[in-house]
């Protein structure tokens, strides 16, 4: 490139006047084996940019686990889900009893019908009792 | 939900969607958090805060016009933000991190005025720096530059000639007297 026109540019671009374009040239010119010995003090400044460009970032990026958010959501809708047929389970289940509960279930329905026929024996008695009526009218025709 | 592995991890769709759209700006967020703060340490801790906000936000990401200045915008912020809490708690600001950017001071030990420009970089007033980074070393357009620093364009240009200029005495002073 022609000593004049790099300098030129140099010019502007000290005087924060140059394109992207016309930086991009400058750099390349001073990265290069041909720069003019007037010139040279100005490659560090270059290709000192040309080096930070490349400066890289080396530690790795640690993002929090999405899926956690998500199965947490998750776990919290099939509990409630759990939860509301164990509801509805219950409410409406026939109550299931222990052979103990069964038997001792067995056991007062005996009984009550025990009572049951000895109330109706009772009963029975007890309309026998009628006659005693009758007695004491008879009883009060004798001995009027 | 399928998987991919970004950075070395294994992730899910909606991360590897995010990552696509963040991830190629990366180093650009290292560099200038980088210029703000001096300490590789603290420029990766920055660049993995911005990360997370950014994930945070991810759903309004896909809004923004320019994802990556929007994470330029955030990177300057953070690290103004950090710079400023670290001055007021009257902490040793680290200038020079050198057991850290060995691996680029190797890299550049060819020319030995590579390391000189880094470091007058360091020394530039806070606008200039940001200026001349955002400008010369991720090249964005003036425009774009105000608009991250919430500025105007005249003010980009001018804080750039501001910073060039003075680059520009520091390596002529170092080259004649040698003054580091």
């Amino acid at each position: 490139m022609e000593l004049a026109r790099v300098k030129q540019l140099l010019d502007a671009y000290f005087e924060g006047a140059t394109t992207l374009q016309e930086e991009a040239t400058l750099r390349s010119y001073f990265s290069g084996s041909q720069v003019a010995p007037e010139l040279q003090q100005y490659q560090p400044l270059f290709t000192g940019i040309v080096a930070v460009q490349k400066e890289k970032s080396t530690r790795l990026l640690h993002l929090p686990e999405e899926k956690k958010t998500i199965s947490r959501w998750w776990i919290g809708a099939v509990a409630s889900m759990v939860l509301a047929a164990g509801i509805f389970g219950l409410l409406n289940q026939e109550p299931s009893l222990t052979t103990e509960e069964k038997e001792a279930l067995a056991a007062f329905e005996k009984t009550r019908e025990a009572f049951k026929m000895l109330s109706q024996n009772f009963n029975e008695g007890a309309e026998e009792l009628v006659y005693i009526h009758n007695f004491k009218e008879t009883k009060n025709k004798i001995l009027k | 939900m399928s998987k991919v592995t970004v950075e070395g991890r294994k992730i899910n769709m909606k991360q590897g969607e995010f990552l696509d759209t963040v991830l190629p700006f990366k180093d650009k967020l290292y560099r200038l958090a980088r210029r703000i703060l001096v300490s590789v340490d603290e420029a990766e801790d920055a660049v993995q805060e911005v990360y997370l906000k950014l994930w945070k936000n991810k759903s309004s990401i896909k809004n923004y016009k320019n994802p990556e200045a929007f994470a330029m915008t955030m990177t300057k912020n953070y690290c103004l933000d950090r710079l400023k809490s670290k001055q007021a708690g009257n902490l040793k600001i680290v200038h020079s991190n050198y057991p850290h950017s060995q691996n680029v001071a190797r890299e550049v030990e060819a020319n030995d005025g590579v390391a000189l420009v880094f470091k007058l970089m360091e020394n530039l007033p806070e606008q200039q720096k940001l200026v001349l980074q955002l400008r010369d070393v991720e090249q964005f357009e003036y425009a774009e530059i105000a608009k991250m620093l919430d500025s105007n364009e005249t003010a980009v240009r001018v804080a750039l000639s501001r910073a060039r200029k003075t680059v520009r005495e520091q390596l002529i002073q170092y080259n004649n007297y040698g003054i580091s």
